[in-house]
């Protein structure tokens, strides 16, 4: 049983996001916050990169578009070209809307795959599980974690910084 | 600016009194994890199943005598299957565009019916899915509209529409599934923790891939959320614009009209929309949720189906006028037989329901009676369903070979198919309500922070 961390629970969202300024200006680095719902902005006080989901589901989207022209080019005028009365084999008008379609299915799936991906999960186990504290059963916490790792952290300093900036209770993490 | 202000002040709030995310886990939680049901939950669930069993007959009989059991033939070979796939497709439409249109827009007032509103759209898709397969007549060969290697070495026909509409349909059904799923997960967390047996807390911990809330996961989820809804409200304008294009690429009086595809997204966001009142006026009255989902909710609704059934109601005088103006006798004499022919007396219902039912929703007092309102979803439910019917079987009982004119009449088997879907939707609906949160949780408890100026 080593320690992991800190976790400090806060009464709502804009005590959290004051206290993960506050600590992050103390210049704490291994931090993770968590909340019943998207609270604007806490990932940039985290100082988390931009978020690359954008490019991810672009990239879907033309592989998937791009795919599946390819496909059905493929079948036209190699596989399987049927002249019909010298009509163009590659009549591009109607193949646009099959890569349409499955352009936003490649975006959709890469997209949902990516999020969970980059956020590794599934991932059934996690330290602040094992926290009391840490629960959805009532809706949800706010919360700040302050991970062991972190080159400043002390417990009994950190513990002390975390009640200073608000923190209605505090509990330690293990692995 | 006074006056908006003052109107807006005028509207009931989209949520009524103070709530702690608790209270409202607890309220919605329930329903799930302790069964709280209304007393008529399981009656009613049995009402559905019977017609569940009349679906599953009606298939089996389908299946065994061949698509001559119900009412087409020569020269109206496309019958109830395809109206009720229009119709089905049509009905799924309304949950996509709240829940992605909305979100688009931040819409506050999506929070609540959002949830519903895309199980309603899975159930409504995989009806829909159903029907172009069963009208098939050897329905266990569709997997031929996929490129898949077969003995016969053929690729499908990529510039039919048919196929357009099997990739739309399959695409559609897939991107609801994930975006509803994606939205689920915050809330399967909370089950997760809330549940007090071995099983649920297996069951919700499982599907909540061990959600933590992490800020950093909160900023992924939110861009992939937002991005997913920018990728799904082109998606569903495309899906019934292919689905209109299956008629007018076909050289049939009453099909082949430039109007179809913006009258058939319009008519299906009416539909829709109807369908969600016709589910959210009892939900919220069965499980007291009245502060959740409220008068304000039901107003919008009713005001989105004016302006897409005006549209609607546009689209029909469009294609009377084109008919007239196109100087072609079949498509004036299909025209004229719609409305005065064999189909006249569902024409009229159809046209009473959509454009004359429609008119009582300018009225304040029946968009914030709940029954006035949920009457009139269902007769304009009822009118959207003669609308394909009618579109449908005219255009094909009246070519341009007046020697292979003919008519169309229902068979029992119509009935019992379509029937049995609206049950199977209704059953897949009640056990949605009983094992996962109808009412998204997070969301309203954002909305509720947000109100008590907590977040």
């Amino acid at each position: 049983m080593s320690a992991h961390g800190v976790i400090a629970y806060f009464a709502d969202a804009g005590a959290l996001s004051e206290a993960a300024r506050a600590m992050r200006g103390k210049g704490y680095s291994r931090l993770d916050a968590f909340s019943p719902y998207p609270v604007e902005g806490l990932a940039d006080i985290l100082g988390m990169r931009p978020t690359r989901m954008g490019r991810v589901i672009l990239a879907g989207a033309i592989l998937g578009a791009l795919a599946a022209y390819a496909l059905v080019l493929y079948s036209v005028e190699v596989d399987y070209p049927v002249n019909v009365g010298g009509r163009p084999l590659h009549s591009w008008p109607a193949f646009v809307v099959i890569a349409f379609e499955c352009g936003i299915l490649g975006a959709a799936l890469a997209g949902f795959v990516g999020m969970l991906a980059a956020n590794r999960l599934p991932q059934y186990y996690h330290p602040v599980f094992g926290a009391p504290g840490f629960t959805f059963a009532h809706g949800g916490r706010f919360c700040l974690l302050v991970e062991a790792a972190d080159p400043r952290f002390r417990k009994g300093v950190t513990k002390r910084q975390l009640r200073g900036l608000g923190a209605t209770e505090i509990e330690e993490t293990v692995l | 600016m006074a006056d908006a202000a003052a109107t807006r002040a005028a509207r009931p709030p989209v949520l009524r009194g103070r709530h702690d995310r608790d209270e409202i886990t607890g309220r919605i939680g329930s329903i799930v994890l302790r069964g709280r049901l209304p007393r008529l939950f399981w009656p009613a669930f049995f009402v559905a199943f019977l017609f569940v069993l009349l679906f599953f007959f009606s298939i089996a009989w389908l299946i065994s005598v061949g698509v001559g059991a119900y009412g087409i033939n020569i020269p109206v070979a496309w019958g109830t299957m395809i109206s009720n796939f229009v119709w089905w497709i049509g009905i799924g439409h309304a949950g996509t565009l709240i829940s992605a249109v909305l979100l688009l827009l931040r819409q506050p007032w999506r929070a609540s019916i959002n949830r519903f509103a895309e199980a309603m759209t899975l159930f409504a898709v995989a009806m829909a899915g159903l029907f172009p397969i069963l009208h098939l007549g050897r329905p266990w060969f569709f997997y031929w509209l996929l490129p898949l290697p077969n003995t016969h070495m053929h690729w499908p026909q990529w510039r039919s529409p048919l196929v357009w509409d099997f990739t739309a349909i399959a695409t559609y059904a897939t991107v609801s599934l994930l975006f509803w799923y994606m939205g689920l997960i915050p809330d399967l967390a909370i089950l997760r923790d809330r549940a007090r047996t071995r099983a649920g807390q297996l069951f919700y911990g499982i599907l909540a891939l061990g959600w933590r809330g992490s800020a950093f996961h909160w900023a992924r989820f939110d861009r992939t959320y937002y991005l997913l809804a920018a990728l799904a409200t082109p998606l569903v304008v495309s899906v019934h614009s292919i689905v209109s294009l299956d008629f007018t690429f076909a050289l049939i009086p009453g099909y082949h009209s430039t109007i179809f595809p913006p009258y058939f997204v319009a008519g299906a966001l009416y539909s829709g929309f109807a369908m969600v009142l016709t589910i959210a006026i009892p939900l919220r009255r069965a499980f007291a949720v009245e502060d959740l989902i409220t008068a304000r909710h039901l107003d919008n609704a009713a005001r989105v189906m004016i302006a897409a059934g005006m549209v609607v109601a546009y689209g029909y005088l469009s294609e009377a006028f084109f008919a007239w103006y196109s100087g072609d006798t079949y498509e004036q004499t299909t025209m004229w037989r719609r409305a005065f022919g064999p189909y006249a007396p569902l024409f009229w219902v159809m046209l009473a329901c959509n454009v004359g039912v429609l008119q009582a929703l300018w009225l304040r007092r029946v968009r914030f009676s709940p029954l006035a309102l949920w009457i009139a979803a269902v007769l304009i439910n009822l009118g959207m369903w003669l609308e394909r019917y009618v579109i449908v079987v005219s255009g094909l009982a009246n070519d341009f070979l007046p020697s292979s004119w003919g008519t169309q009449s229902l068979a029992w088997l119509d009935y019992g198919i379509f029937l049995g879907s609206l049950g199977t939707f209704f059953a897949l609906v009640f056990l949605f309500i009983r094992i996962l949160p109808a009412i998204t949780i997070f969301e309203v408890e954002e909305l509720a922070d947000e109100k008590a100026g907590r977040a």
